[in-house]
């Protein structure tokens, strides 16, 4: 399990994230979600131990984050920030390799073709990396992040994902978000930041809803999904209307509510 | 398959260097037997079989003197500083994530420079203390080094990224700043000293002698040797330091010995040989241009390359004037600008 109990972070005694409880368990995806400057990236940086906390603490699978030395903590977690730049010609399965560079693989070149194969970029591995459109550049980061924890170990392993969709278009985003799917029966968590609401409803299991560096709901997609929280965390009207291709919501941020919409409403 | 794909991608690296060693090999032939004294090759490959104890034809004195004892002293060095400033350039600018990072560009020579000047000016060289010399200068250079690199580190750094400009222009500001302090320490030397300067700042293997040779090799060799161990580590850093942290790499105590080594490589060739520019910028470029940016092979690639070159420009350096000799550093120049003119002229044209 990975789990952030009263995780604080201030800057300039101002708190950007809040005492900040949370949980992650294997097989699981969990959407943080919350309106810009919510603290979702910080929080994001302190699970990923990019920047400590001022408080609180941090537990991958009982292990204090801050006692692991940083290769310890690349077999247990694999990062995929927002963007990442490559400055140098570097083909793609130079790119994807770059996974592996901590650990002690048993096959390497096996996963490489499973993680290919998974995010389907096994015709680009030849291609050099900057010569890809946004989507592919972002399909090879994933496999890159996949390598990592992909071989089965006898423990939990964890993703973070910050915004893994944006930029990206409607087919690409769902290609992403059904990788991720399939990982959870790899014993693998997944925590992914997302700025689409109907994302998350459609495939996180739960939702950390965040807001002003506190946690303002957090559970499953059912119980976190309402009007009046949404609208109050996004300041924003939101409506959800049943979604009949999922069996789901749709969330809808339109401005006003039409008559003829009926609202989903839960009992 | 991907896994046939991976192993002969290491044989063909393994190729490429082979070949540049080869090239090496051919340059150093030449550049042995070459110059205002001419060997013949039968002579030059008489003389060195004759080392080994092997007999394969006559030559006289005079020539295995010239070849053993002037030729051969220079050759090396220029091994080890065209080799040190091509692998030092490499691991620079991967750190720096920025293909336009040069020992010279962003003022690693010139604080060489100049705490070698301060060395050589100031530091007064007694008989007793005579020996404190062949270490002193290139220690001096390291330390020189080694603080400009960090402040041109710190300054262009902000939110984890280097920013080119930004190390661009704090390269050009510390650059002015030592080469003022060099004038200021050289308005203090003696019209000898300035002499040598002059010579010594355009870069000049002519100095190169037998006894300067294991100080170079262990402050530029054993440094070179010990940036290969980070090849990996440098491809991650290539996709940014936060994710090559993510990846596991102990990213500050990487960096921490890519600035040492590099510093200790340039602060060695510069105390040796003075500035010579272009090399550390233009050699990982024709690398990665040829085979790719796999550190594993631009690493050791630039080593040869920049031995190759060196040794190239110094045979030029040697026979373009005979019997004077012109500085190395025209001669690197001369190639090394109109290339760098065109590195910023591509880098342009793929922007747009």
């Amino acid at each position: 399990m990975l789990k952030a109990s009263k995780v604080h972070f201030c800057i300039r005694q101002r708190p950007i994230v809040d005492e900040v409880s949370l949980e992650l368990n294997p097989g699981e995806i969990l959407a943080v979600l919350g309106p810009n400057g919510a603290g979702k990236s910080t929080f994001f940086k302190i699970l990923s131990g990019e920047i400590k906390c001022k408080h609180g603490a941090i537990g991958y699978n009982g292990h204090d984050i801050y006692t692991l030395k940083s290769r310890e903590l690349a077999e247990v977690r694999a990062v995929m920030p927002q963007h990442t730049q490559v400055n140098f010609p570097f083909t793609v399965q130079e790119v994807v390799e770059l996974g592996l560079i901590s650990t002690k693989a048993k096959d390497p070149s096996k996963l490489i073709r499973e993680v290919l194969e998974a995010t389907n970029t096994t015709h680009l591995k030849d291609q050099v990396f900057n010569t890809l459109s946004g989507g592919e550049k972002q399909r090879v980061q994933l496999a890159r992040v996949l390598v990592q924890i992909w071989e089965a170990k006898p423990f939990p392993r964890y993703l973070l994902l910050d915004e893994p969709t944006s930029s990206l278009d409607i087919a690409q985003q769902h290609a992403v978000l059904k990788i991720l799917e399939t990982l959870k029966s790899r014993n693998i968590g997944i925590l992914v930041i997302l700025h689409e609401l109907n994302l998350a409803a459609q495939y996180a299991d739960k939702i950390a809803l965040l807001k002003n560096g506190m946690i303002a709901k957090t559970g499953t997609v059912e119980d976190v999904l309402e009007e009046e929280i949404l609208a109050h965390v996004f300041d924003h009207p939101i409506h959800l209307i049943p979604n009949p291709a999922t069996g789901g919501v749709f969330v809808s941020s339109a401005a006003s509510s039409h008559p003829n919409i009926q609202t989903f409403k839960q009992a | 398959m991907i896994s046939t794909l991976s192993y002969t991608k290491t044989q063909s690296q393994n190729l490429i260097l082979l070949g540049f060693g080869f090239v090496l090999g051919l340059v150093l032939l030449m550049s042995l037997s070459m110059g205002a004294f001419s060997i013949p090759f039968p002579q030059t490959l008489a003389i060195l079989f004759d080392q080994v104890g092997m007999s394969l034809g006559t030559f006289e004195v005079q020539q295995e003197n010239v070849l053993l004892q002037i030729r051969m002293p220079r050759v090396l060095m220029a091994i080890l500083v065209g080799g040190g400033l091509g692998i030092a350039g490499a691991a620079l600018q991967g750190m720096f994530r920025n293909p336009l990072v040069e020992p010279g560009l962003i003022g690693v020579s010139s604080g060489s420079a100049l705490f070698a000047v301060i060395f050589m000016v100031l530091v007064p060289v007694t008989a007793s203390l005579a020996w404190i010399k062949p270490i002193g200068l290139p220690l001096f250079a390291f330390v020189g080094g080694l603080i400009n690199v960090l402040a041109v580190y710190k300054l262009s750094k902000s939110q984890g990224r280097t920013d080119a400009a930004t190390l661009i222009l704090a390269g050009v500001a510390i650059n002015a700043l030592a080469g003022a302090l060099i004038g200021l320490v050289l308005f203090f030397a003696d019209d000898s000293a300035l002499r040598s300067f002059t010579f010594w700042s355009l870069g000049d293997l002519g100095g190169a002698t037998w006894s300067k040779i294991p100080v170079s090799l262990v402050l530029i060799a054993i440094p070179s040797a010990l940036l290969l161990f980070n090849s990996r580590q440098l491809n991650a850093l290539a996709l940014g330091e936060q994710e090559a942290f993510h990846m596991g790499v102990n990213v500050q105590g990487v960096k921490l010995q890519l600035l040492v080594f590099s510093a200790l490589i340039v602060g060695a060739g510069v105390s040796m040989v003075g500035m010579i520019g272009f090399v550390g910028l233009v050699v990982p470029h024709l690398i990665r241009i040829l085979f790719g940016a796999d550190h594993r092979l631009v690493l050791p690639g630039a080593f040869l390359l920049g031995a190759i070159l060196l040794n190239f420009a110094d045979l030029i350096a040697r026979i373009i004037v005979i019997p004077a000799e012109m500085p190395i550093g025209v001669i690197t120049a001369l190639i090394g600008a109109p290339f760098f003119i065109w590195l910023i002229f591509n880098l342009n044209k793929s922007k747009k």
